[in-house]
């Protein structure tokens, strides 16, 4: 509840911000202070302490799982704060308004993360939904940015369309929209409850942009200013997903063999398709766009398995791949522009840079020694646990070799390439922040408990 | 409430109430053209319609007439079936909320009780802000249908400025509801007959209303739909025959009710005024009050009439941007600021 | 067959047909003013089961507002049925069979449903009355009620950001 009212909160001192204060980086500050701050409250809730006694009803639960997300999400968006918030001043005249719409996401962040109740989860959903849509839109100057943002908005209003019938038919059958109490039989499931929980399933396959699901994705994270789409594609994407496998465990979690074989091939197709138009990407953008469509391949994993382990995974794998993209976009967003040639010879300007966008890269890739193998790992041992689907973990490991065939080529770019490419300046505490970031990676690689033990203790 | 049982009687009697409201709200709004050009014509020191009959009072039938025997035209690139219905939401719109407004309390004939109020719902106020929220169609599609230019942006305009002036009025409405804690329009008046009128706790949100009202019947100074002289003649303009009559009725229909309106909602309604009903009931009767009643609140739209009229010919037109600030950043801050007071008010003093 | 019967069976009707018109009609002008007319049906449907508050929200949110600012658009815009691009034959194909599925599905899960014993309360039921509604809203879901005023918070600072001038 901290984190809830906080950021909620946040979000109109930032409003206010945008009047009274001019200077953009006492706002920049203003809106880092307000994310460490709510990563404290979050972490003092994590260990007991919690300001507003506020009795929610059952309409959410604030357990482990929902705050040790909060807890990542929050702490990737001030990695993400302290490292892009700079390259925001060039979207447009709103700078203080985008740090208020972030705000508000996260508070949709929180609702998605530890609701009980569709409704909470439904609200959450849209929280998180309508600001980003502006967000993708808010370069109003440009066409691509304003056709993403209309495109965005039509098919997640389609989505939400979709969201609202299932849960209307789910309360038509049970009578309840509290996931904990919707008693669904495992014999003789009424076809209301399938009907429902399958649309119920393809929205939420929509928000997390699996595939057939995907359309949307590479056009608009293409098309929104890149520093929205490092959010986008992170912290927003990771919550979805935390929301989904909430979902799925909540309510469905009794019916699992029902659902169980469209996930799986909903998630077969989300790998192949992901890795294979991956490979051919041109952009970097673009690239890092139908890679979080693989990404999201492996997350799915986690949904199909529905244990234990699969909770420990999500939060590795949202943890890893946050903090990963962030890094690479980051970097990205101080290039010129967005293609492979432009990392051209970059190792030998930066090398530093260059350097830390290896084990970004390495990360998401699944090479051992970085959070991004163990997180991986994870899914694939909570698939293996779960029995069955031994031909998707198979195809789940091809295709994490097929994704290190286009990470590798923007590291070859970088090495092995001559190039000019563009001189970029960062500032010192970029780079600092940056190391961070990647020992924070390769050290979560080594002790994952670090993290994972917060779910426990 | 039961459908399955019918009485008879009920229906007869309420079709007959819709009947005669209707009527006389048609005949008050041909006697409010009248006025319209006698009152201006005494402003501008002329003298006004005075050939038809005495006085010229039968001016407004002659009017009428010639409107009935001119030639329709319907022009060929329109719409014809949204060109014919345009005028016809116009003038339902227009006297649709007649329903629920309470015209006077009870007659006691043939030992029934009979309720001048056509019809007494749960959720009487905001069946009259649903109503006005859809007169909005008139215009529009009349605007629309005509496939003109003028008339087009007419449409536009005056859709666009009735939503934005519904916004400040719903929110003086809300401070007003938070008063009476009924939306039910009889009681509302029933609370004003035995203790004060809502002016009284009111009066921002009543001035709130005021122009509000004035903006939603497109009443100078906020008659930019028919500007002429930058839209020739406004949405009406390839109207002609009983339908441009229709147009130009529904507007003091609209008046006529909005007036009836604010005299309920503010006015105490049929309350008489510095009378106690009930001592006087003992003393002439009971039907004689309520019809005593009805003509104390005929007064009072009268006099909303006439300073609707007072103001049409007193205050010049808005510009268009003149307009939408007044709309958005003067009444709607306004309108929440009365709205909070209200609230902070009724708060304090229930503790 | 009795009055509520009768009504029941022509809004349905009516519902039915104009909301078919909508998706038929070829002028986006004419499909607005008949999504308007199914929003009168809704509300008649809800009047049925006495919910006068959801009809009234309604027909002024929906009908009053929403298709206000829809006929706005597509007027400005000068939308015409030339205007409508042609679909290819295979995408028509393949939105016939995704929407055939759906369709599928939803008519096997209404199909089974036990509807003597959760009959609706044509009439007699009353948490569709204001006072009810106020009370439920304000009790039991005061947390979601809380919430969604975040939404519209950061919908209408969305909505400032996209429109004011750069």
């Amino acid at each position: 509840m901290n984190a809830l009212i906080i950021s909620a909160v946040f979000g109109v001192i930032m409003m206010f911000t945008g009047i009274f204060v001019k200077q953009k980086p006492v706002t920049r500050n203003i809106a880092i202070a307000g994310v460490a701050l709510l990563l404290l409250v979050n972490i003092l809730e994590m260990s007991g302490i919690d300001f507003f006694k506020v009795h929610t009803a059952g309409f959410m639960l604030f357990d482990r799982f929902a705050l040790l997300f909060n807890s990542v999400a929050f702490g990737s968006t001030l990695i993400y704060f302290i490292l892009s918030a700079p390259d925001m001043e060039k979207v447009g005249h709103y700078y203080a308004d985008y740090f208020a719409l972030i705000f508000f996401i996260l508070c949709g962040v929180v609702l998605v993360a530890s609701f009980q109740s569709l409704l909470i989860l439904f609200l959450g959903i849209e929280i998180i939904s309508i600001p980003l849509y502006i967000l993708t839109g808010s370069n109003k100057r440009n066409l691509i940015s304003n056709e993403a943002s209309l495109k965005y908005f039509l098919m997640g209003a389609f989505s939400t369309g979709i969201m609202l019938m299932g849960i209307t038919l789910l309360y038509g059958a049970t009578g309840t929209f509290d996931t904990q109490f919707m008693n669904i039989e495992t014999e003789g499931t009424s076809a209301l409850v399938i009907a429902g929980m399958l649309l119920l399933f393809f929205s939420m396959a929509f928000k997390v942009s699996a595939v057939p699901f995907h359309f949307w994705t590479p056009d608009v994270y293409d098309g929104c200013p890149t520093v929205f789409t490092s959010f986008m594609a992170t912290v927003v994407k990771s919550a979805a997903f935390v929301g989904f496998i909430r979902l799925f465990y909540d309510a469905f979690g009794s019916i699992h063999d029902d659902w169980k074989l469209v996930a799986a091939i909903i998630t077969a197709l989300t790998l192949l398709v992901g890795n294979i138009t991956a490979v051919f990407q041109q952009s970097v953008k673009r690239m890092l766009a139908y890679s979080s469509i693989s990404q999201a391949g492996f997350m799915l994993l986690g949904l199909l398995a529905l244990n234990a382990t699969s909770k420990e995974g999500i939060i590795l794998y949202a943890t890893a791949y946050s903090l990963a993209t962030i890094g690479i976009f980051a970097i990205l967003l101080k290039m010129n522009d967005h293609s492979f040639e432009s990392f051209n010879g970059f190792a030998r300007q930066q090398p530093l840079l260059a350097g830390v966008n290896v084990i970004f890269l390495l990360s998401l890739a699944g090479i051992p020694l970085t959070a991004g193998f163990l997180a991986k790992f994870y899914m694939l041992k909570a698939t293996l646990e779960s029995g069955d689907f031994l031909w998707l973990v198979i195809l789940a490991v091809i295709m994490a070799a097929v994704s290190v065939y286009y990470y590798f080529r923007l590291i070859q770019a970088m090495y092995f390439k001559e190039g000019d490419g563009n001189a970029i300046e960062v500032s010192p505490g970029f780079k600092l922040m940056l190391v961070i970031v990647a020992a924070c990676l390769i050290v979560l690689g080594v002790f994952p408990n670090l993290l994972l033990n917060w779910l426990y203790f | 409430m039961d459908l399955m049982v019918i009485d008879i009687w009920l229906i007869i009697e309420k079709l007959a109430l819709v009947a005669i409201v209707v009527s006389i709200s048609l005949l008050i709004a041909m006697y409010s053209t009248y006025a319209e050009r006698k009152v201006a014509a005494y402003l501008q020191d002329r003298r006004g319609p005075n050939r038809a009959g005495p006085f010229g009072i039968l001016q407004p039938l002659a009017d009428g007439g010639k409107l009935f025997f001119k030639e329709e035209i319907i022009p060929l690139t329109s719409s014809k079936f949204l060109f014919v219905l345009g005028p016809a939401l116009a003038m339902i719109t227009a006297l649709m909320t007649s329903a629920v407004i309470p015209w006077g309390g009870t007659l006691n004939w043939f030992e029934r009780n009979i309720s001048l109020q056509i019809a007494d719902i749960n959720i009487g106020v905001l069946y009259i802000f649903g109503v006005i929220s859809l007169s909005v169609y008139g215009i529009m599609i009349g605007g629309w249908a005509s496939n003109n230019k003028f008339s087009l942006l007419a449409g536009i305009r005056g859709a666009s400025q009735m939503i934005s002036y519904e916004l400040a009025m719903g929110l003086t409405l809300i401070a007003l509801l938070m008063l009476t804690g009924s939306l039910k329009m009889s009681v509302i008046v029933e609370q004003q007959i035995n203790g004060p009128w809502n002016i009284v706790y009111q009066p921002l949100g009543f001035l709130v209303f005021f122009i509000c009202a004035l903006a939603e019947t497109n009443r100078t100074p906020f008659d930019l739909p028919e500007a002429e002289n930058e839209l020739n003649f406004g949405y009406h303009q390839e109207y002609s025959s009983m339908k441009l009559g229709f147009y130009l009725f529904a507007e003091y229909i609209a008046m006529f009710i909005s007036s009836a309106i604010m005299a309920t909602l503010y006015f105490g309604g049929y309350d008489i005024p510095f009378v106690n009903e009930s001592s006087l009931s003992a003393s002439i009767g009971h039907n004689l009050v309520t019809i005593l009643g009805g003509f104390a609140l005929l007064l009072k739209v009268s006099f909303f009439l006439f300073v609707f009229i007072w103001i049409r010919w007193t205050i010049p037109r808005f510009r268009y941007d003149q307009l939408m600030n007044l709309g958005w950043k003067k009444l709607i801050p306004l309108a929440l600021f009365n709205m909070v007071i209200t609230a902070v008010v009724i708060l304090l003093l229930d503790k | 067959m009795t009055i509520i019967q009768i009504l029941f069976w022509l809004l349905s009707a009516l519902v039915l047909l104009s909301a078919i018109m909508v998706v038929i009609n070829r002028h986006p002008v004419y499909s607005v003013i008949w999504l308007i007319i199914t929003f009168f049906g809704i509300s008649g449907h809800y009047i049925l089961l006495n919910a006068q508050f959801l009809a009234v929200v309604n027909i002024i949110v929906y009908a009053g507002a929403i298709m206000v600012l829809f006929l706005f658009v597509i007027m400005l815009m000068n939308l015409n049925k030339d205007m409508e691009p042609q679909k290819s034959k295979w995408l028509k194909l393949v939105g016939a069979i995704a929407c055939g599925c759906l369709l599928l599905v939803l008519i096997a899960a209404l199909k089974d449903i036990d509807i003597n014993n959760q009959i609706a309360e044509t009439n007699t039921g009353n948490i569709g009355l204001i006072e009810n509604l106020g009370t439920v809203l304000f009790t039991k879901y005061v947390i979601p009620f809380e919430i969604s005023s975040i939404l519209f918070l950061s919908a209408m600072i969305g909505a400032v950001v996209i429109g004011k001038k750069d």
